[in-house]
């Protein structure tokens, strides 16, 4: 493994053998997870790795927009697991800012994605007519894309809101505070069906307008790509989180290097400290707090046209903890580390668990006897309460605890970037 | 409108101490290990849910064996706070010792641990009882001698009402006097003087509302009310003395205040910590317990709410302090009540009993602004 | 106006419960002075400090900056006015490199906004240049330029003593506040340190203000020195006239030496 990293050609040249070997593994087989799994090995190899930048360019295009689309339309599971994955990478790099960057323990983050969601949800759907005067709801899905905008603004205040008595709070409690308004803004979604029906309560809302797509339709067909407008909605929102995603990431690298990201983590690393060298305590946090809210209000905002549907069900407190354990997984204030850990624990969630509880269903279904000689065990006798997709929480859990004992700067640690005199041009 | 307000008054109250002995008791958990540790310790709640869960197992299983109600009882109190101190002890041995034995500068780090352990332990106890039964929501046997219920004298009542109204004249005298310093630039008026102040108008009240507070309230109480407060008070009685009276108590003190110098005199911080994870966790499994005897159906989710309020009353009497947590579940207790019952009233069912959820964060806020040691309980200085 | 004095401090008290810290104290320093404060351990000097910088906040008394009242105020507001400190216990942001920490000092004197962040106007890229040239010229200044892209958790105790006081010289002050800054330095360290404070009130005009114990470095630096002695200020004078107190004697060693050294 040492050789390998001295050696840039060589380990170029095996970077990218085991991405071609994938991808044509994965499109032979769309349907089975490991290859999917090996593809997404490759391109995150490929990324992290030292090998040349055209090669990461390369290996990294195309696999994300040539060898997943290929392969998601034969299995549009893999669609909604990129798009879900995308969303979630959204979150977590905004809750890194928050957690990561400053240090703010938020555990009511879901709060804001609902807040995005709503705002959406109800202007583009029939349900502004129960409230406002003027009954020409829903707004036509052209208006999606000033809505995700307007999503962010008010997320961010939301943000401000919320954070304006919760961050003057010392250290631990702030945990507890926001955990506890996330539950507020849960429970305000619940209720708010009377006495005026603001959010549908716990029914929710559906259908939501999606943004049009006919352009797309017609920019694929000049491709050669005839597809139904079901067919082409997949690969729309799979390319639309893609750009979101490359847009957040830029956000998140330039507030990293600018004297915003510097006065953060030095909140995070000493307070006092921090005030000493002139950084004002609370506009500092908020602003924080603000710019994470409003990464989360747009990825609500998306979801809604995505899912057609939101209820106050999507936006609990297991939300808020499992953003929470993809920015610990990946490595807290570290970029790449936020966006693998969203990976990681979206595949984990919405593959790997469900289909082990699959796996252990058809067990028990076919009745199969596990025989070790001096134990056997009929699955037909296996619990229905054992189904593993049930169990996300223990499964969270168990990753924070592990994550905090062994390594809490997480898989990919945070590194400051080298700042280098740069002659202006 | 108001007539039925007075007249429900003294029963939500009686409703809400009960709830507020309860959350005294998995306050007090809170509390020892935040004084302590300083940790919150996100996971007391489903240690207080294992005592419950465990509880409503032991009622299960010997209901057939042990006839009495009440020996069953004791029974499942010493099984729901054994167990509970055992999973607490367990806690702090394999999630929170590793972290101080590294020595972390990162406080994230064990506050992460805490809520890890808390999600790790909801379906832990959710497989342990969903392997077992097959289903992981339990529900305590009903006993005739425990739903009994007893009439209460009206002057309890009345007293009551009495009480409260002067509380609530005294906290509106209170605010005039301050709005009064504020603007007018007036002397602040005496305690005294606020007091007096107070019981007049309670008297005039009284008065004008005779024929509410003096006809029939109609207070009633139930068996297993009564045991509820009869359990926590000797709990809260027991700890008290266990505290100001034992050589454990005044090492868990020492500690609190300095684990370095309680070291140096001989005390093993560690054992310590262990203990008090003992006390809080057998507390708490035992509020399970009660909680469950109070409400029926636990499950392995069951923490999480009764947690968080506790935790505000915690705070409200000022964290750290033993005799706040104790008074501020109470207080809490009796707000929630008041406010749940009366917002639902008000609202003629509009803002439902969910709302009451929010009060209770809502007075987390407002205290940690502007009161942030407590009803009772001192500020202490940071260290620089 | 630069004849009156850069820092005074009227009748400051603070408790701690029943224990007072810092007891009726008055100061006067005049601009581009070295002044010290020492006292026995627990004297409270350390307190002074954090009320002067504003991380405590008075029970009794007032204090001026630059002609300025803040008593009270955010210690972040104050450091913007141009009052810088260094710690007793090193406090630097670990896991940042050394010029970073330098560059968060800079972070009131860079005009950048945060839309100005997100687009990399003209503006940040000026700003940005500004801020890094000027920490590495103090990292340069306090001999630590070759350590610029280390992380500061990583730099030996003597270095993190520097950049600490580097740190601190980002924010321009007009004041400047060691806590007792050759503590656990050796001699060699500790005399170079003392011609580097010399330096940075002569090549700055920057008026300096410490706390420390090794007397050496106090008496050979300082033009005045105040003695605080359980929260009280028992004495101030130039370094002869200290020395040559029975009091400062008295408060360091105890009654029986003090009168054991005037017989």
């Amino acid at each position: 493994m040492k050789k390998l990293r001295e050696n840039p050609l060589l380990l170029s040249a095996v970077i990218a053998i085991v991405a071609l070997v994938a991808s044509f593994w994965l499109l032979n087989n769309p349907r089975s997870t490991l290859p999917f799994l090996l593809t997404l090995g490759a391109l995150l190899a490929a990324l992290l790795q030292p090998i040349p930048k055209w090669l990461k360019v390369l290996i990294g295009g195309a696999i994300l927009l040539l060898v997943i689309p290929a392969a998601g339309f034969k299995n549009s599971f893999l669609f909604e697991l990129g798009i879900q994955t995308g969303i979630y990478a959204a979150m977590a790099l905004g809750l890194n800012v928050v957690v990561g960057l400053a240090g703010l323990l938020d555990l009511g983050y879901a709060a804001f994605f609902a807040v995005g969601a709503y705002t959406w949800a109800i202007f583009g759907s029939p349900q502004a007519n129960e409230f406002m005067p003027w009954k020409i709801f829903p707004l036509p899905g052209e208006y999606f894309y000033l809505f995700m905008l307007i999503a962010v603004v008010v997320a961010a205040i939301t943000g401000v809101v919320i954070g304006s008595p919760a961050l003057r709070l010392k250290g631990d409690y702030l945990a507890i505070v926001t955990l506890g308004l996330g539950e507020v803004v849960r429970v305000l979604a619940n209720n708010l069906d009377q006495p005026i029906n603001f959010t549908n309560g716990p029914q929710g809302i559906t259908p939501i307008q999606r943004p049009p797509i006919d352009w797309f339709i017609a920019l694929l067909e000049k491709f050669g790509l005839q597809l139904s407008r079901a067919e082409a909605y997949p690969l729309f929102f799979y390319l639309l989180v893609l750009v979101i995603i490359g847009i957040v990431t830029l956000v998140n690298i330039r507030l990293d290097r600018s004297r915003f990201g510097r006065a953060w983590i030095a909140i995070r690393e000493d307070e006092t400290a921090a005030r000493a060298m002139g950084i004002p305590l609370f506009p500092t946090k908020l602003l924080a707090f603000a710019t994470g809210a409003s990464f989360s209000g747009a990825m609500g905002a998306l979801f809604a046209a995505k899912q057609l549907y939101v209820s106050p069900e999507s936006f609990t407190l297991i939300q808020s903890i499992m953003i929470l354990v993809m920015v610990i997984l990946g490595g807290m204030g570290s970029i790449p580390g936020a966006i693998l850990g969203a990976a990681t624990v979206t595949i984990l969630n919405v593959d790997l668990l469900k289909s082990a509880s699959d796996y252990l269903n058809d067990l028990r279904n076919a009745g199969f006897t596990l025989d070790l000689g001096f134990f056997k065990y009929n699955f037909a006798n296996l619990p229905n309460q054992l189904e593993p997709a049930k169990y996300e929480r223990m499964v969270f859990g168990l990753i924070m605890i592990l994550m905090m004992i062994y390594r809490p700067e997480g898989i990919i640690p945070e590194r400051r970037h080298v700042l280098e005199m740069k002659e202006e041009s | 409108m108001l007539e039925i307000l007075i007249q429900l008054l003294p029963s939500v109250l009686l409703e809400g101490l009960i709830l507020g002995f309860v959350y005294a008791m998995i306050a007090l958990g809170y509390t020892m290990v935040y004084g302590v540790l300083e940790l919150i310790n996100f996971a007391h709640s489903e240690i207080f849910m294992a005592g419950a869960v465990a509880g409503a197992e032991t009622f299960i299983l010997l209901k057939g064996v042990i006839a009495n109600p009440f020996l069953l009882l004791a029974l499942a109190l010493l099984i729901g706070g054994t167990v509970a101190a055992v999973v607490a002890i367990l806690v702090e041995r394999l999630a929170y010792r590793p972290l101080r034995k590294r020595g972390t500068t990162n406080r994230l780090v064990p506050l992460i641990t805490a809520i890890g352990v808390s999600f790790f332990l909801q379906d832990l106890v959710r497989l342990i009882e969903g392997l077992w039964h097959n289903a992981f929501y339990r529900r305590y046997p009903s006993f005739a001698v425990f739903e009994a219920t007893y009439n209460l004298p009206n002057w309890i009542g009345v007293i009551t009402i009495a009480l409260t109204v002067w509380v609530g004249f005294w906290v509106l005298a209170y605010f005039g006097d301050w709005l009064l310093r504020r603007f007018k630039n007036r002397a602040p008026a005496k305690g005294r003087t606020l007091s007096l102040v107070a019981a007049g108008l309670t008297l005039v009240f009284l008065f004008l509302y005779r024929h509410v507070v003096f006809a029939d309230l109609g207070m009633t109480i139930q068996m297993k009310s009564i045991l509820v407060i009869v359990v926590s008070l000797a709990m809260l009685y027991g700890l008290n003395w266990l505290v100001h009276k034992t050589k454990l108590g005044i090492a868990i003190r020492a500690v609190a205040q300095d684990a370095q110098t309680a070291s140096l005199m001989g005390i093993d911080p560690d054992v310590i910590v262990s203990r008090t994870f003992l006390i809080g966790g057998f507390l708490g499994g035992v509020a399970g317990v009660l909680f469950g005897l109070l409400y029926t159906l636990v499950h392995p989710y069951v923490g999480f709410i009764p947690g968080i309020k506790a935790f505000t009353a915690a705070v409200l009497g000022g964290i750290g302090n033993i005799t706040g947590a104790a008074v501020g579940g109470l207080v809490l207790g009796m707000l929630e009540m008041l406010g749940g019952t009366y917002l639902t009233f008000l609202t003629n069912g509009a803002m439902g009993t969910e709302y009451k959820d929010i009060l209770a964060f809502m007075i987390l806020i407002f205290i940690l602004l502007f009161r942030p040691q407590g009803i009772i309980g001192q500020q202490l200085g940071e260290k620089v | 106006m630069s004849e009156a004095p850069i820092l005074e401090v009227e009748n400051v008290t603070k408790t701690f419960g029943g224990l007072v810290a810092v007891n009726d104290v008055s100061l006067k320093i005049p601009r581009r002075m070295i002044f010290a404060v020492i006292g026995p351990n627990g004297a409270g000097k350390t307190t002074f400090f954090n009320l002067i910088t504003g991380i405590y906040k008075p029970d009794k008394g007032r204090i001026l900056f630059d002609g300025e009242e803040i008593t009270g105020k955010d210690p972040a507001w104050i450091a913007a006015r141009g009052m810088a400190r260094t710690f007793q216990n090193i406090r630097l942001f670990g896991s940042m490199t050394a010029v970073e920490n330098v560059m968060v000092a800079r972070h009131v004197h860079t005009k950048t906004s945060y839309a100005d962040a997100l687009l990399h106007t003209p503006r940040y890229h000026r700003e940005e240049k500004k801020a890094l040239e000027r920490s590495m010229e103090l990292l340069e200044y306090m001999q630590l330029s070759h350590r610029a892209h280390e992380l500061a958790k990583n730099l030996p105790y003597g270095e993190q003593r520097r950049l600490e006081i580097a740190r601190a010289l980002a924010l321009e002050p007009k004041l400047l506040l060691l806590d007792e800054p050759a503590a656990g330095m050796n001699p060699q360290e500790t005399e170079d340190l003392q011609k580097r404070i010399v330096g940075i009130r002569d090549d700055l005009g920057v008026t300096i203000l410490l706390i420390e114990h090794d007397m050496q470095l106090v008496m050979s630096i300082s033009e005045r020195i105040a003695v605080l002695d359980y929260g009280k200020k028992i004495l101030e004078g130039t370094p002869e006239e200290v020395q040559n107190d029975p009091r400062v004697i008295e408060a360091y060693l105890g009654r029986g030496a003090a009168e054991g050294a005037s017989s």
